[in-house]
């Protein structure tokens, strides 16, 4: 595989779930290494978008390809194994202690208790979060923390895709700042190919390296954040005007 | 962990603990049904057991009926009981019924050993079947001794009948078929407990009883010879387990000895004692066996 | 004689249709669910079997006992034996608890946690396993009480058919007229549901996901 292929191929989709098209013919590829955000108001399909590539549903028409795969013909196990999913409302297991939810697809994979231990402690520190909070139980964590451990899980079993659906949108503003900082520079680390939705343009500037701008289940506009600032585009100039002044300085730097 | 540990153990120990029978090895149960007669039947094996040999024996009485009784056999819930010939022929082996004594019994002996693996013991030596009473003082009067000799003096007589005796097919209707009875007005049906005094007091001239009914003596009733057998034998005696009998060979002789012990007027007497003059039923056995030099 | 001192002199017999009610109870509610539990597994996950399983189930628990018994006597091998009848019986009346809570407990899981499960590629027997039964657990036996506790009372009925236990000790005390074998039957029968009941409920509490 040439390094310099998309990670992620959405080849002319379509989607209609219980006979409404969510989505339409949208082609989108995402390179190695990069933060695709997925910009749009609600229904706008970027959340769709997101699930046709773990195959949490799947598309009317049109093929997605991983790594040069196509999904449907790929064991979809094994493509969720290698690809980490952070929700909004996290998911945490209530039944599980911190490390357990954090270790679980290691464990599944069948690591080695030890293995899952050094994995476990390596993800606390990384994500910011001590080592005491292994053994205690979600309901006795911040919002904030549960979501620092959301993000641990997903990394987890080192996959090489991220996708994330509105992450920080449940927290309050200074934790999702912390949070959005935090993340940045752990993927000037990590280097993992990231796909982002938001409906958030400050977040989406934040964080992505190019920004893909949907509207009614199609693709209106793929830009990077310094483009999207100046561009011409009515959609993409009425999300400037709404987000306000002060965009630029938002914008993300040294990604790529 | 624990708790589900703990859900574990009581799973098991629920299905482990029932399972297991609280041990028979030195007891017989004794059941019977819910009516003064086989009460006192039950209890004569009871105390025949008791004394002649070393098992305890637990009374489970009064249950419902013949369907619980043949339940709690099969299920070895009891290890005997007082039954009829003529009952185990129609409610259990759902049999017609024949006149033939012998044959009847012979019948239910063989059935219940090869589907039941159950055995009877011989007979006590009463027949407690249907019986057609009329006031002692008519019989004599009369002079009739059976039911043919009563049809010319039907059409002047009033009958009166249990519920039972009026719905069954061998019941009323059978009976006035098989002798041509015909009474001056159709038969009063009425409970059970009103009939005797009914027919004491003259309202009715003939009612059906039981040939064991201890009101018969009492009251100075006559009980007209079925002549034609129209009605089934109902000998009673013992129903066992034949496991049962593996295991306590020494029962069967105990029982064995109350074989023709009790006539038709020693079962009235008996009943009459318990139900008329409110006796205790142990009491009452006890002094029967004694008398008749069955126990000390 | 009191009937305490009825009970102390009787206690073999006590024990005995104790231990025959329990046998009666226990096998019932096991077959519950055996049965009860994956139904209501499944009809969490396709809800379109959702309402024929639980009107089917509804049904039953509308027929009155004493006449489901009834029923089922003409049956062939499970008719010929009335303690095999009565657990045929109690199973019956124990499935709506069970199925019903299995489906509540597991519908009643947050969905975000399902959702994330399934994104982390966990299979749907390994969901099942690790994640919604866990979870649903204390939802399930909550069922599970109410069923034993029904068919506690319920088996004291099946003496009436002649499936012993101790509605035995009732039906005969009512023929003799006799309250202390009335009562032998009847407080054992309560100390029993109320003991199930209790017992049961602490098990839920302590598996409480947290």
């Amino acid at each position: 595989m040439e390094e310099s292929a998309p990670v992620i191929e959405i080849c002319d989709v379509s989607c209609s779930v219980g006979g409404n098209d969510v989505l339409r013919g949208l082609t989108l590829q995402v390179e190695r290494g990069e933060i695709m955000v997925l910009l749009g108001r609600s229904g706008s399909g970027k959340t769709t978008t997101l699930k046709l590539i773990n195959r949490l549903v799947s598309p009317t028409s049109g093929e997605i390809r991983v790594h040069g795969v196509p999904t449907s013909q790929s064991d979809v196990i094994q493509l969720r194994r290698g690809i980490g999913y952070v929700i909004q409302d996290v998911g945490l297991f209530p039944h599980f202690t911190i490390e357990k939810n954090i270790g679980l697809v290691p464990r599944i994979e069948g690591w080695p208790a030890k293995r899952i231990g050094e994995r476990v402690q390596e993800l606390l520190k990384l994500v910011g979060l001590s080592q005491d909070i292994g053994p205690r139980y979600p309901h006795q964590l911040s919002g904030g923390q549960r979501q620092r451990v959301g993000v641990a899980r997903a990394l987890a079993a080192d996959p090489e895709i991220l996708l994330m659906d509105e992450p920080f949108g449940a927290l309050d503003p200074l934790t999702r700042d912390e949070l959005q900082k935090e993340f940045l520079s752990l993927q000037r680390k990590l280097r993992k190919t990231v796909v982002f939705v938001t409906h958030d343009l400050r977040e989406a500037m934040r964080l992505g390296s190019r920004i893909a701008l949907m509207e009614a289940g199609k693709l209106v506009t793929v830009l990077t954040p310094g483009e999207f600032v100046q561009s011409e585009d009515p959609l993409a100039s009425a999300y400037v005007r709404a987000f306000g002044d002060g965009l630029l300085s938002s914008v993300n730097r040294g990604t790529s | 962990m624990r708790a589900r540990l703990t859900l574990g153990a009581m799973v098991l120990l629920l299905t482990a603990g029932s399972s297991c029978s609280y041990s028979r090895t030195d007891r017989i149960v004794v059941g019977s049904k819910n009516f003064t007669e086989s009460l006192i039947l039950g209890e004569m094996m009871a105390q025949q057991i008791e004394a002649h040999t070393q098992l305890k024996v637990e009374r489970r009485f009064y249950l419902a009926g013949t369907y619980i009784c043949q339940q709690a056999m099969l299920a070895g819930r009891i290890d005997m009981y007082p039954e009829y010939t003529g009952t185990a022929l129609t409610a259990i082996l759902k049999q017609k019924a024949s006149s033939d004594e012998k044959a009847v019994f012979l019948e239910v002996k063989k059935e219940y050993e090869n589907r039941f693996h159950l055995t009877l013991g011989p007979p006590f030596g009463f027949n407690d079947t249907f019986a057609m009473e009329i006031r002692g003082e008519d019989a004599r009067r009369f002079n009739i001794r059976t039911l043919s000799q009563a049809i010319p003096y039907a059409a002047k007589w009033r009958a009166g009948f249990g519920y039972e005796f009026m719905e069954r097919p061998d019941g009323y209707r059978g009976l006035a078929a098989a002798y041509g009875l015909h009474f001056a007005e159709p038969p009063r049906v009425m409970d059970l407990g009103l009939l005797a005094r009914a027919l004491h007091e003259h309202q009715i001239d003939l009612a059906a009883g039981n040939t064991t009914d201890g009101l018969i003596p009492a009251m100075d009733f006559f009980v007209l010879a079925d002549d034609r057998h129209y009605f089934p034998p109902y000998q009673a005696m013992a129903v066992i387990r034949q496991e049962t009998l593996l295991l306590h060979p020494e029962a069967g002789p105990a029982l064995d000895a109350l074989a023709g012990q009790i006539s038709d007027t020693d079962m009235q007497g008996l009943n009459y004692e318990v139900d008329g003059h409110h006796r205790d039923p142990v009491q009452v056995v006890r002094e029967f066996l004694r008398n008749r030099k069955l126990i000390p | 004689m009191s009937v305490l001192q009825f009970f102390l002199q009787n206690r073999g017999q006590v024990l005995e249709l104790t231990l025959e009610h329990l046998w009666m109870v226990g096998l019932s509610t096991l077959f519950a669910t055996l049965i009860g539990i994956p139904l209501g597994i499944l009809i969490a996950h396709r809800p379109v079997y959702n309402k024929p399983v639980l009107a089917g189930a509804n049904i039953i628990q509308t027929i009155p006992s004493l006449a489901l018994f009834g029923f089922l006597l003409p049956l062939p091998w499970l008719g010929a034996r009335a303690d095999r009848l009565a657990i045929l019986a109690l199973t019956l009346y124990a499935l709506l608890p069970i199925i019903r809570n299995t489906y509540t407990g597991i519908r009643g899981i947050e969905p975000a946690v399902l959702e994330a499960g399934r994104g982390m590629g966990l299979t749907e027997s390994q969901l099942l396993r690790q994640v919604e039964l866990p979870l649903a657990l204390n939802v399930i036996l909550s069922g599970v009480r109410t069923a034993v506790v029904i068919s506690i009372g319920l088996a004291t009925i099946a003496a009436a058919i002649g499936a012993g236990g101790l509605g035995e000790f009732i039906f005969r005390g009512l023929a003799m007229v006799d309250n202390r074998v009335i009562l032998a039957g009847a407080i054992p029968a309560a100390l029993l549901a109320l003991l199930a009941d209790v017992g049961v409920g602490w098990l839920e509490r302590r598996l409480q996901p947290r």
